[in-house]
This record gives C-alpha cells, sequence and structure tokens, in this order.
C-alpha cells in the first residue's frame, strides 16, 4: 500500500459517518427535490400507485413563475431580446478584452442572455402575467422581512450597548432578553395567539382600559402581519443581541479610555467609535436575520394561517400548502428550489462578508 | 463614580422596565397555567392584569399529566433530541478532526461541498425528505425525525473550526511514538475537544427540541407528537378547547426544560451562538 493510499483511507475512515448521512439525507433530497419538480407528481396517487407521475420538463417552473399557459418564442418581443442580446455581446467582448472584472462582466452577459431567454415567453390565452399564489407570497415574505430583521438590529443593538458590561444587573438583564429565544416557535404562537385575541387577550384588556376599541390582530388585513412581526421581533432578538455584544467586546477599551480623557458625551461615543467599529458586525447580523426570516413558516401557520385572505402567506408556508394541502409536489419543489435560490444569494454574501472580516 | 458609569446605571435603570413587560408574556402564561379553569372562562385578565393568580390551583398540571398526550410528547421530544444529540457529535467530531488535521487527495473538493450544504436550508428540502422517508417507512418514527438535523453540515464546521485553534504539538509528539491515528483520536483529540462538542450538544439539543416543520411533516398519529408539535395541536381554539388553564400548563410544560437547560448552560449557548454568527 502506497502512501497515497493509506492517506485517503484514513481520511475517509474518519469521514464516513459524515458522508454516508450527508450524502444520503441532504444531498440526495437536494436533487431528488429537483427531479420531483419536474414531473406532475401528486402526493396521494404516487404514494399509491409509484408510476402515477408524469414528466413535464419545466412546466411546473413556468407556472410557478408566471402563473397559467405561458408560450416560448424565439421572437416573443424582438426589441428587448434583441437590446438584452447585444448586451451580452457587448459584456463577453468587454471580458475577453480586460483581464480585471473579467468575471464580473461574464456574469453580466450570463445575466443579460438569461434575461433574452425569459422574455421570450408571453401569456397565452389566459393573459396572466404572474402567478398570482406565488408572487404575492414572495411579496408578504419580503414585507415580513423588511420589517423583522430592522426591528432586530435596532432593538437588539441598543439592548447589547447598554449591556455591555459584566455587572451583575446587566447580565441578569441580557438572560431576560435572550430567555424569550430559547422556547419553541409553537410556544411563542401559543403565548402570542392568546395575548393578542380580542376577547380574552391582555393587549385587548389594555386597549380597552385606556378607552381603545379592541382590535382582532389575526384577522384584520395588516393587523396580522403586524402580529406575525410582533411575535417574531419578541422571539429573535436574543441572537442578534449576542452576536453584537461579541462584535462590541472586540472594541478595544483603550479607545473609550480616549474619548473619556477628551470629555466625549456617551451619543457622541457611540456614533463615532461604536458605531463604526461594529457596521461589520451590523450588515452580518442583517444578512442572517434575512437568511433565517425569509423561511418563516411556524408563526404564520400558528397564528393566522396565512389569512385574512392570504395576506400573510410566507413563501415556506405556501410550499408547504402546495405539497401537503393541495398534494402537489411538483409546484411545491419548483417553488422550493426558488427559496433556495434566493437563500443561496445572501448565504453567498454572507460567505463574503465573513472572508473580508478575515482578510 | 465617573461619568461613564453613571450614564451605564442609569441606561440599565431605564431598560429595567421593558424588561420586566418583555417577560410579561411568559409571565402571563405561568399565572394561567395556575388558574381554575372556571374562573378563565370569565376572564384571563382578574388581578394585575391576570399576572397574579386570582385563584391558585395545579389542577391543570394534574390533569395535562394524568389524562393527556403530553407526557408522552415530552418523552418522544426527548428522545427524538437525545438522538439527534448524540449522532450529530458522532458525526461532527471525527469529520471536524479530519478536515483540520489529516492530509488526504480530494479533501479540498469534500470540503467544498460540505460548505455548499451549509446553504441548504431544511425548508428547501423536507418536500423530497418526506417521499424518502415515506419509501424508507421512516415516518412516525424516533430515527426519522433525528436523521434530517445529523445530516446538516454545521456541526462538522463547528468542529473543524475549534480544532484548528487547537495546538498540535502533543498529536505531533504522539504521532513520533507510533501511537495510531485512532488511538490519538481517542485519547488525545476527543479530550481536548470536549468544550467545543458539549457546546455543540447544547445548541444541537436545543434546536431539535424547538424543530417545528419536519416533526409536523414526518409525524402523523397523535401519540408520535414531539412535544411542539403537540402544544400546537392544542391551539387551535381557544374558546372550545379543553381549557385554557391546561393550554397554557402544556406551554409551561414544553418550555421548561430549555429554560432551565439555557439557564443552566448559558455560558456554552452564549458561546455557541456568537461562534455560529461568523461560521465558515
Amino acid at each position: 500500500m502506497t502512501k497515497r493510499t493509506s492517506q485517503w483511507l484514513e481520511g475517509f475512515a474518519f469521514l464516513t459517518p459524515f458522508i454516508l448521512f450527508y450524502s444520503l439525507f441532504l444531498i440526495y433530497p437536494l436533487f431528488k427535490g429537483l427531479w420531483i419538480s419536474l414531473h406532475d407528481w401528486n402526493l396521494l396517487k404516487v404514494a399509491l400507485n409509484p408510476e402515477a407521475k408524469e414528466f413535464v420538463g419545466l412546466k411546473n417552473y413556468v407556472r410557478v413563475l408566471w402563473g397559467r399557459d405561458m408560450e416560448w418564442s424565439a421572437t416573443q418581443s424582438p426589441l428587448w431580446q434583441g437590446l438584452s442580446l447585444g448586451a451580452a455581446i457587448w459584456a463577453v467582448l468587454v471580458a475577453r478584452r480586460s483581464y480585471a472584472g473579467r468575471t464580473t462582466y461574464l456574469f453580466l452577459a450570463f445575466v443579460c442572455t438569461f434575461l433574452a431567454f425569459v422574455l421570450g415567453w408571453a401569456p397565452g390565452e389566459d393573459g396572466r402575467l404572474y402567478n398570482r399564489s406565488f408572487w404575492p407570497a414572495v411579496g408578504n415574505t419580503v414585507v415580513m422581512v423588511g420589517l423583522i430583521v430592522p426591528l432586530i438590529i435596532a432593538i437588539s443593538l441598543t439592548l447589547a450597548v447598554v449591556l455591555n458590561h459584566e455587572t451583575r444587573w446587566a447580565l441578569a438583564l441580557r438572560t431576560v432578553f435572550f430567555v424569550s429565544s430559547v422556547l419553541s416557535v409553537t410556544v411563542v404562537t401559543l403565548i402570542w395567539k392568546l395575548m393578542l385575541s380580542p376577547n380574552l387577550g391582555l393587549v385587548a384588556e389594555l386597549l380597552t382600559r385606556f378607552g381603545f376599541e379592541p382590535i382582532s390582530w389575526l384577522t384584520t388585513h395588516g393587523y396580522a402581519t403586524a402580529a406575525v412581526v410582533m411575535a417574531t421581533v419578541w422571539w429573535g432578538i436574543g441572537i442578534s443581541m449576542i452576536l453584537f455584544l461579541a462584535a462590541l467586546q472586540e472594541i478595544s477599551s483603550e479607545i473609550y479610555d480616549a474619548a473619556k480623557v477628551d470629555d466625549i458625551g456617551p451619543v457622541r461615543t457611540f456614533f463615532s467609535i461604536t458605531l463604526p467599529n461594529i457596521t461589520h458586525a451590523i450588515v452580518l447580523v442583517a444578512v442572517l436575520g434575512v437568511i433565517s426570516h425569509f423561511q418563516i413558516f411556524g408563526q404564520v401557520k400558528l397564528l393566522t394561517d396565512g389569512g385574512p385572505v392570504k395576506s400573510t402567506e410566507s413563501l415556506v408556508f405556501l410550499i408547504y400548502d402546495t405539497g401537503f394541502r393541495d398534494n402537489n409536489l411538483g409546484r411545491a419543489t419548483a417553488m422550493a428550489t426558488a427559496l433556495l435560490v434566493i437563500i443561496s444569494v445572501f448565504s453567498i454574501l454572507q460567505l463574503l462578508l465573513i472572508r473580508r472580516q478575515r482578510a | 463614580m465617573n461619568v461613564r458609569t453613571r450614564t451605564m446605571r442609569l441606561a440599565i435603570t431605564a431598560i429595567a422596565l421593558p424588561a420586566f413587560l418583555w417577560m410579561v408574556p411568559i409571565l402571563w402564561m405561568l399565572s394561567l397555567s395556575l388558574q381554575p379553569n372556571a374562573l378563565l372562562q370569565v376572564t384571563t385578565t382578574h388581578t394585575a392584569f391576570g399576572l397574579i393568580p386570582a385563584r391558585f390551583t395545579v389542577e391543570n398540571y394534574l390533569s395535562l399529566i394524568t389524562l393527556s398526550n403530553t407526557p408522552r410528547w415530552f418523552f418522544n421530544s426527548m428522545v427524538v433530541a437525545g438522538l439527534t444529540t448524540i449522532g450529530v457529535i458522532c458525526v461532527a467530531a471525527p469529520a471536524g478532526y479530519a478536515f483540520a488535521r489529516l492530509e488526504f487527495p480530494g479533501k479540498f473538493i469534500l470540503f467544498v461541498v460540505c460548505l455548499v450544504g451549509m446553504m441548504v436550508p431544511e425548508q428547501a428540502i423536507f418536500v423530497p425528505l418526506y417521499t424518502q422517508f415515506a419509501t424508507l417507512g421512516w415516518h412516525d418514527t424516533y430515527h426519522g425525525l433525528a436523521v434530517p438535523r445529523i445530516a446538516t453540515p454545521v456541526g462538522v464546521f463547528l468542529a473543524y473550526q475549534f480544532m484548528r485553534n487547537l495546538p498540535r504539538d502533543i498529536e505531533d509528539a504522539a504521532r513520533i511514538d507510533g501511537i495510531s491515528r485512532l488511538r490519538i483520536f481517542i485519547s488525545i483529540v476527543l479530550p481536548l475537544m470536549r468544550p467545543a462538542l458539549v457546546t455543540l450538544a447544547i445548541l444541537t439539543f436545543l434546536y431539535a427540541w424547538n424543530d417545528y416543520l419536519w416533526p409536523l411533516v414526518s409525524t402523523q398519529k397523535s401519540v408520535n407528537y414531539t412535544i411542539s408539535v403537540g402544544i400546537a395541536s392544542t391551539q387551535s381554539n381557544f374558546a372550545q378547547s379543553e381549557g385554557l388553564g391546561r393550554v397554557m400548563a402544556g406551554g409551561v410544560f414544553a418550555s421548561l426544560p430549555v429554560i432551565l437547560f439555557y439557564l443552566a448552560f448559558q455560558k456554552h449557548v452564549v458561546r455557541a451562538i456568537a461562534l455560529g454568527g461568523s461560521k465558515g
């Protein structure tokens, strides 16, 4: 046995359990999901008869993105298609000549070609331009993430700055603000569902005592989204608070001592010293927050069940509903692929950020 | 007392009230679970907005333990979270060691593949996992609930990162003495890795205990629910459910272990999150 083979055997012996689990229960389902998304695949029918699926190519994707009968032709909208193809060719030419930024131009060329392809689709008889459950769900998710992430950052950053010292009180208060984060989503929703209930809830009682009308939060348009956001913020600040505390502790105390010698007030200290030193942490927390809250499911499922009139339906909720209520696994996996693409963009961003931090 | 400490004191006092308000939802749940259902049907905000039990009773807990599936769900969650934790440790420790210390052909590619897997969220693959486990007949089983989380590479990364920062002198000395890799791993590396593994175990247990989507999809019979799914199944309608107090007692029952667990291992949890946030 050569040295190379023995090294190889040694390495793989330690990695076998991981490779086994990883390939069987993560990589395999990942590809199986792509495979299912190319089929007309009804959960119940296929469960009874494995042959009851039909290969339909990209139809599920077309339907998820654009709605029903879309037709593709090479010259659907010649002007726009021509323009984007032209842009693609230009980008390739620039990339051939320049060394710096070559990948950027090639990426641009790819995007433009893809755009030209996409522009080839046009609505059929239905005249629909977009899918009326997928895009609203993406929109709802974006709205929720857009509210949740800034709120979480604002609150947890304030807490982290105030509690950033090792006194007993600060430690105790950190614990208080973190405790809600260790609860499971089902307990969080259990509490908030009752808190916001119009006839039994604490919030309604408070509103009545101050002379307001109690609101039926979970069944009123707009308020339902607010309720989901509120519960999520209450549940989620703990983790970002810890990340901010970790970042704050890396700022050397000498800078603060210097500020103290120069008699600089706490507000200015925060904006001129603290904030510039943790910008990186803020961006990282924002990206992490987008990744995790884009997958919002439990709060929606248990608080509002997507209602009223689907106004709180999130993307993962729609995937679950399509798969396990409508039994349409093909469509559900096509949406899951879309989710994966969206999440991957932010994950790559996260990796780049961490790299830059290291460098 | 200098200016800085004084402003800090002030800030902490200012934050004490929000901190209390932050705890109100949890305290309210606790208080409701200790009140008789007959009273709760009339009002849930009797004394001090219901935060102090108007009439004290433990009847909700007694009926929860003797009459409902909750103890069974609790047991299921214990087994599933325990299995997941053991699985993650057994997979992550040797893999993290191999990535950090061994040199072998194909390591880099494997590492990149592993990195890619970190980006795949459970939510993106739970549908194909469902059909896969249906074929295997793994739904409604403990291992069926534990396995998907064991397959995620996050633990491997934590172990790898920790391992990379450890000095390798002792291992090198042992190598020179002709001790085998396996012996080195078991008697030198594992004890050195213990703090990282404890951290990883605690975090895995917490997440596995609180998991909702996968147990919701994978368990069909009520007796096989984890506590998370079980509690969710009792909260569909407060008005006609088995009594508000009992539902709340279920919530307390599900949260008490994680809260105690967190309070006991606070340092580890905090460190694990700080580490996980800057993973990669």
